[in-house]
């Protein structure tokens, strides 16, 4: 862990991870639910000032009847057009946005890397087949066969819409699975290994894990922010089912349509959720870059800056592999 | 060579068949389908239809012939594809390939420049990263990748248009040309064409840049990897040592052996971007293929939702097939059997 | 002694020389206090250490040492090639077979250019990925041709006969795309391409390490052909002692960052008279040897921030006294062309059996 938390990249990342995590986790408990008409319409964020403001209030709460100095916030984040606090709808958003998000990772995971192994270990016709499949399932259009799906299933769980969202996602990790098995099948150490008697568990513990690690976090990652897109996308657009959920398009959604883009009244409405977004899946990368750092010797042993030996230059670096070309959606 | 062609022609039919199937297994098979679905709304709305007239209507709208045994309606199916014809959409009262045929050009146009454009800059700034690696330049420019990257292009979509369509007002919210230019590309006639061309990229230049602004980081970032991967191989400094030109070696070492690998991730960059077209036209108000896919879905305009579904993935494919076949021409490894990857 | 050795002892002070012959000896490349140094966080790490040695025109020597004894260093060395943030100081002249001496270390950009490939050649140890992967082998042949503004007609067909030299179908080979070869063809193809503008001075970093016996073998012996067909100078940097002894008429052994051993192979191989240099020859396995004669050498490489005082090797060699930890051994001639650094050579011979003799 020490080494992530030296990397400056991979700090930010496992901050804001671990900070929408505990959003979702502790938040709801503390901030309100948000309801129509707790408070006054259209109120901006940090009304009054970010110093002196309304928007924050010192008062005083016990605590296991001990009385403690306490903020109380007031709609900090400023509220939707039917009285709605944003912050409060922000936070009682993510926990399903987790669930979802987390369910794709898994789905991906697990598939992709169980597709991916079973193809590169078995080779021949089965290799052939499963290749041939991830093939076909990479070029599909992502989203216009999920628009089909989700106007079809209409799933509110969100399980079952992480799953349904990261349906193509598995695809880009077995293929990458697949050629690291084959890679990795072919080095002298794994042979070495098993020539010096180790135990399968080890090898597989010592060898193989820590090298398909990094495909397999980064393309859990991509996955992960995949699904954030699409589902926030879609919600956008209004075609997942909304009138009882809340998630930030949702928000966006509403923000768009009751005028966000016209007014500056409402743009906090429409700037706050997208803020929640991109710090959502930009932790996501970020740790999936650090989390590369920690698997990948070579690139911590290039941290590390303990080069000994200049005889053979060391100039490998792994491409910053954790950042999609796939363009955004 | 020949054989590569003949796979990769053989996986682009066998894909595409996959993808027809798969259409028709979702209007036909699934729970809730299209297919029964428009039944339900047909009898609803006219409970005096006779069954076999709305059987014929059903098949007049899909292509499903629900007195036919399954395989027949399989059969049938594939086949008004292959003649082109999609059905009739019930929304928009034509037919579901006059809709699309229209909307295609418009997607491909825009979206085409913008992934052109996207790949351009991104490969640009990232081939400087690679060379001022650990500079100033490079760090910064890595943080605003990152950045852009973890962005949804629908939302610096949503931003430009708050900003520049309705806040400046410098460019056009909706539609993709104004409505008092004619539509013409005529080499006889260069003045007409040019200021139809123009009004168009007009037009097309928020959704373009939301696509280019959220997409370059992603190619540089790439690109910079991969020249930092290629200007520490042995071949690069054997290169030096021959006294090759720093230019040779700048775009027939570096840049050639950066830009290869990153050819597929266009072909899938393309796909996805296309793909993701529904949520931005919807934004920007631009009749293309995403954009009636959309309406096709809020309306529960079955037909149209699955000719643009079809229409769209065999666009892809077929784009997918091209870029296969020339990546072919492009790198020998390819054609001759080597390891590419 | 002549009159060049005595000068010579003046320069020394206490770095290791090696320069045995008179100055009629024909030098094609001498070395000064050829040093090569690396800024590193924990100091700095001195991969090539105030090395001395005269290399003379048409032979082959061959240069030894295991990885991590500044070999690899060396050879970049000699044509300038030392990457940064790499500091190379010292001396090295080319001597022409006529003109002007040139000062390699001092050359300009312009003028170091037209040295390397034209004059002094080199390959690498990497020669599975010495060629630009999405270009054929001609064209590999022609730009070099035309960075050094040479004829091109007149180039492959140098080329050409290059390649039939090294046993390889000219026209296939250079219609051909790198990946499309074997390691083996493209290690002859990467000689020929370090050939085709005619240098003195081929420098040959592990050519054969990536390759099998037999491989390796046939390679040897084409070196040698083409040394006497094109009147060539060759360096072979090498871990491969046996190898090199095959091939080479000189041999030096480099420990630590600088030379151990120097000396005609017959007498290399006879009779070396470092530790070192024997226990190199002890560890190399020989089917005539038993097994129980083969001795790894014990402990590690030393590390270039931290060279032992004294001899570097003190403390893997089993002769080791105070005098070594302390005292730095200067080379000793043993004969006209073999000379040592080590502070008990005289000894070796008792203390030191050699288990193997390796055939030349």
């Amino acid at each position: 862990m020490r080494v992530v938390w030296n990397d400056a990249r991979a700090r930010i990342g496992a901050v804001l991870v671990l900070g929408f995590v505990v959003m979702g986790v502790v938040g709801p408990a503390l901030v309100a639910e948000p309801r129509v008409g707790q408070a006054p319409l259209l109120v901006g964020p940090f009304q009054g000032g970010i110093v002196g403001g309304r928007w924050y209030e010192l008062t005083s709460t016990s605590l296991f009847g001990v009385s403690v100095p306490w903020v109380a916030l007031h709609w900090p984040l400023g509220t939707d057009n039917v009285g709605r606090g944003i912050l409060e709808q922000i936070v009682h958003a993510t926990p399903r946005m987790l669930t979802m998000i987390a369910s794709a990772g898994l789905f991906v995971t697990v598939l992709g890397t169980s597709i991916g192994a079973l193809a590169g270990y078995s080779g021949g016709r089965i290799d052939q087949l499963l290749s041939t499949v991830i093939d076909i399932v990479m070029t599909l259009p992502g989203l216009p066969l999920l628009l089909i799906l989700v106007a079809l299933l209409e799933p509110k769980n969100p399980v079952v819409l992480g799953v349904v969202l990261s349906l193509q996602g598995w695809a880009g990790m077995a293929r990458a699975i697949r050629s690291q098995v084959l890679t990795i099948r072919s080095t002298s150490y794994v042979e070495a290994a098993q020539a010096m008697g180790l135990s399968t568990p080890t090898i597989v513990g010592k060898e193989i894990v820590p090298n398909i690690m990094p495909f397999v976090m980064i393309n859990m990652v991509n996955a992960m922010r995949g699904v954030i897109f699409a589902s926030v996308g879609l919600y956008f657009l209004g075609l997942l089912p909304f009138s009882e959920v809340v998630n930030w398009g949702v928000m966006l959604q509403l923000a768009y349509s009751n005028g966000g883009l016209l007014t500056v009244d409402a743009a906090h409405w429409l700037l706050v959720p997208m803020v929640a977004i991109i710090l959502l899946s930009m932790g996501l990368i970020l740790f999936a870059q650090g989390m590369d750092r920690v698997f990948n010797p070579r690139v911590r042993a290039r941290h590390a800056k303990t080069t000994g030996d200049s005889e053979e230059t060391e100039s490998t670096e792994t491409p910053t592999r954790a950042v999609s070309m796939e363009g955004n959606l | 060579m020949y054989e590569y062609f003949v796979k990769r022609t053989g996986q682009a039919l066998f894909t595409a068949f996959v993808v027809v199937t798969l259409s028709f297994a979702l209007v036909r098979l699934m729970p809730g389908n299209p297919a029964d679905q428009l039944r339900g709304q047909l009898i609803r709305n006219n409970p005096s239809l006779s069954q076999q007239e709305i059987n014929r209507r059903v098949a007049n709208y899909i292509n499903i012939d629900y007195s036919a045994p399954l395989h027949e309606q399989y059969l049938d199916y594939i086949a008004g594809i292959l003649r082109g014809d999609l059905g009739q959409s019930i929304s928009q009262n034509a037919s579901v390939a006059e809709i699309l045929g229209q909307a295609l050009p418009w997607t491909v146009f825009a979206f085409s420049v913008a992934i052109l454009l996207m790949f351009v800059v991104g490969i640009a700034l990232g081939s400087i990263m690679a060379y001022w690696e650990g500079s100033r330049f490079d760090v910064g420019t890595t943080g605003i990748g990152i950045v852009l990257n973890s962005t949804p292009n629908y939302v610096t979509a949503l931003l430009f248009l708050y900003v520049f369509g309705f806040t400046l007002g410098w460019f056009p919210t909706s539609g993709h040309i104004s409505s008092q230019v004619v539509p013409i590309v005529d080499p006889l006639r260069p003045v007409a064409t040019f200021q139809f061309v123009a009004d168009a990229v007009y037009h097309a230049s928020l959704l373009i840049a939301a696509v280019v602004i959220t997409g370059f980081g992603g190619v540089a970032l790439a690109m910079r990897g991969n020249s930092i991967q290629v200007l520490g191989e042995d071949y690069l400094r054997v290169a030096r040592l021959r006294g090759l030109s720093d230019t040779r070696i700048a775009l027939r070492y570096v840049a050639r052996n950066a830009i290869l690998p990153m050819y597929t991730g266009l072909l899938l960059a393309f796909g996805a971007v296309i793909g993701g077209s529904a949520i931005l036209e919807q934004v920007f108000t631009y009749p293309g293929l995403g954009y009636y896919i959309v309406a096709a879905v809020e309306a529960r305009d079955y037909p149209l939702m699955m000719g643009g579904f079809v229409l769209i993935t065999l666009a892809v494919v077929i784009g997918a097939f091209i870029a296969d076949l020339t990546y072919g021409l492009v790198d020998p490894r390819v054609s001759t059997g080597g390891d590419a990857s | 002694m002549s009159n060049t050795s005595s000068n010579l002892h003046e320069r020394q002070s206490g770095s290791s020389t090696f320069d045995s012959q008179s100055s009629d000896e024909d030098i094609v490349l001498e070395c000064r206090n050829l040093s090569v140094a690396f800024e590193m966080d924990r100091g700095t790490s001195r991969v090539l250490h105030d090395v001395d040695i005269d290399i003379r025109r048409g032979e082959i020597i061959g240069i030894v040492g295991e990885s991590g004894s500044g070999k690899s260093m060396f050879a970049s060395a000699l044509l300038n090639a030392v990457v940064s943030p790499g500091r190379t100081d010292g001396q090295v002249t080319y001597h022409p077979r006529d003109g002007e001496p040139v000062d390699v270390l001092g050359l300009d950009k312009g003028p170091l250019r037209s040295l390397r490939w034209e004059d002094i050649s080199m390959v690498f140890q990497g020669a599975m990925s010495s060629f630009n992967p999405t270009m054929d082998f001609r064209e590999h042949f022609v730009e070099t041709l035309d960075a050094h503004d040479y004829d091109i007609a007149a180039g492959i067909e140098r080329a050409e006969e290059l390649l039939s030299d090294l046993y390889l179908d000219p026209q296939r080979v250079l219609d051909s795309y790198p990946h499309e070869l074997s390691g083996g063809m493209k290690q002859r193809a990467l000689i020929a391409l370090a050939l085709v503008l005619e240098p003195e001075v081929l420098v040959m970093d592990e050519p054969t390490a990536a390759l099998d016996l037999l491989m390796q073998r046939s390679i040897i012996s084409l070196l040698s052909e083409l040394r006497d067909k094109y009147d060539l100078t060759m360096v072979f940097i090498t871990h491969d002692l046996p190898l090199v002894t095959k091939l080479a008429d000189r041999i030096g052994v480099l420990y630590a960052f600088e030379f151990a051993e120097v000396g005609d192979t017959a007498e290399m191989v006879r009779d070396p008279k470092h530790p070192y240099t024997r226990a190199l020859l002890n560890a190399t396995p020989n089917l005539d040897a038993p097994l129980t004669e083969m001795r790894p050498i014990s402990g590690a490489a030393p590390d270039p921030v931290d060279v032992p005082t004294g001899c570097p090797y003190h403390n893997r060699c089993p002769m080791a006294t105070a005098e070594c930890e302390d005292i730095k051994p200067p080379m000793d001639a043993v004969s006209e062309t073999h000379e040592v650094a080590c502070h008990h050579w005289p000894d070796v011979d008792d203390e030191i059996p050699l288990s193997t003799g390796v055939q030349k």
